[in-house]
């Protein structure tokens, strides 16, 4: 997250640490603009929030992990066991289930478990669960402390993974959409630097635990880079198909209560080629408080 | 009669209205604003994200 665009305008980010207080936050209008679970937007809508996704956070990035010693050697291994998810409005839960249907596995065939995703490793490590599903850095986590081994990248099962959505306010838009405009292209700016070079991604590692995160920059490196492609920063405009799969598949699984139609929850006409956006690190005008540029 | 009536409502707006700007909006954020319009500051938007990806 830039501190300030090119346009000038500043933009400071918020740490929350669950998800019922972001969406809280939202209704209440305490807030204008979060990254969110997509299947948790998609709901917010159903029930009469004036939200709009505009942007994606990422792709894919979420992994689904397994004790090193476990005898769970693929998903149909997954059957009768307890797996830890970030939420049920999570596109994880409705990865598990689209996995489950592929796999001509019941949805209740697998113990599936809400569990705060920082909570996800430690759960893993002392037995609580025997595998967990949840964005990174803590699928990374178990790995990197050598208690725990990927059994599915997202990128190995579900292409193009979605979890995390920027959604704003509708008045937000109609008040001010030059201001959405500018988080829009400087996110897709940061994700276009971010995947153009390993060198970028390292420094961004380094820059985001320290400021942002408050987690280990190693933790963050490894993320970033093993493998280079395990969470991806660009190809992020809300696709139609993408999110009408989503959708029936959170309300197969009752996580939505009605069908939400893609033009009800999504404005993307935020969305600009990539082509066309770069960062021109000349225009950037100095931070007053001596910041991150 | 009327002008105290008249002088009461007033008051009782005044009070309201700062009430209001106290409780729901801020008086930094109102002057923030009021510069934004007048083109002498730039927005601030805060985006909220939780630590995962």
């Amino acid at each position: 997250m830039t501190k300030h665009g090119e346009g000038g305008s500043f933009f400071r980010s918020r740490k929350f640490t669950d998800w019922a207080t972001v969406k809280e936050a939202l209704i209440a209008r305490s807030i204008d603009a979060v990254f969110i679970l997509a299947p948790m937007a998609m709901q917010l809508r159903a029930d009469g929030v004036p939200v709009k996704v505009v942007y994606l956070g990422h792709r894919d990035g979420t992994a689904i992990v397994v004790g090193t010693d476990s005898d769970i050697e693929d998903f149909g291994d997954l059957r009768g066991k307890t797996v830890a998810i970030p939420s049920r409005f999570a596109n994880q839960n409705i990865l598990m289930h689209r996995m489950m249907k592929k796999w001509n596995m019941p949805y209740d065939s697998i113990e599936l478990q809400e569990v705060p995703p920082p909570e996800h490793p430690s759960a893993l490590r002392v037995g609580g669960v025997d595998a967990y599903i949840v964005g990174e850095p803590f699928a990374a986590q178990a790995e990197m402390d050598g208690y725990g081994r990927v059994l599915y990248h997202t990128k190995d099962i579900w292409e193009d993974f979605i979890s995390c959505v920027l959604v704003v306010r509708e008045e937000l838009i109609e008040e001010d959409p030059d201001l959405v405009q500018e988080l829009v292209d400087g996110i897709a700016k940061s994700g276009k630097w971010l995947d153009g070079d390993l060198a970028h991604r390292m420094n961004a590692a380094e820059m985001a635990a320290e400021h942002y995160f408050g987690q280990d920059p190693d933790l963050l490196k490894f993320v970033l880079s093993k493998p280079v492609d395990r969470v991806k920063y660009t190809n992020l405009a809300p696709l139609k198909k993408d999110f009408d799969e989503i959708m029936e598949l959170a309300f197969e699984i009752d996580v939505l209560s009605r069908r939400v139609e893609f033009e009800e929850y999504v404005d993307d006409s935020f969305v600009r080629p990539l082509e066309d956006i770069d960062w021109n690190m000349e225009l950037l005008p100095e931070d007053p408080d001596g910041g991150i540029r | 009669m009327k002008s105290k009536i008249l002088l009461s409502a007033a008051i009782w707006l005044c009070l309201i209205s700062t009430a209001h700007v106290w409780l729901n909006v801020g008086f930094g954020n109102l002057g923030h604003k009021v510069q934004v319009m007048m083109g002498k500051e730039k927005p601030v938007l805060q985006v909220g994200f939780l630590p995962v990806t």
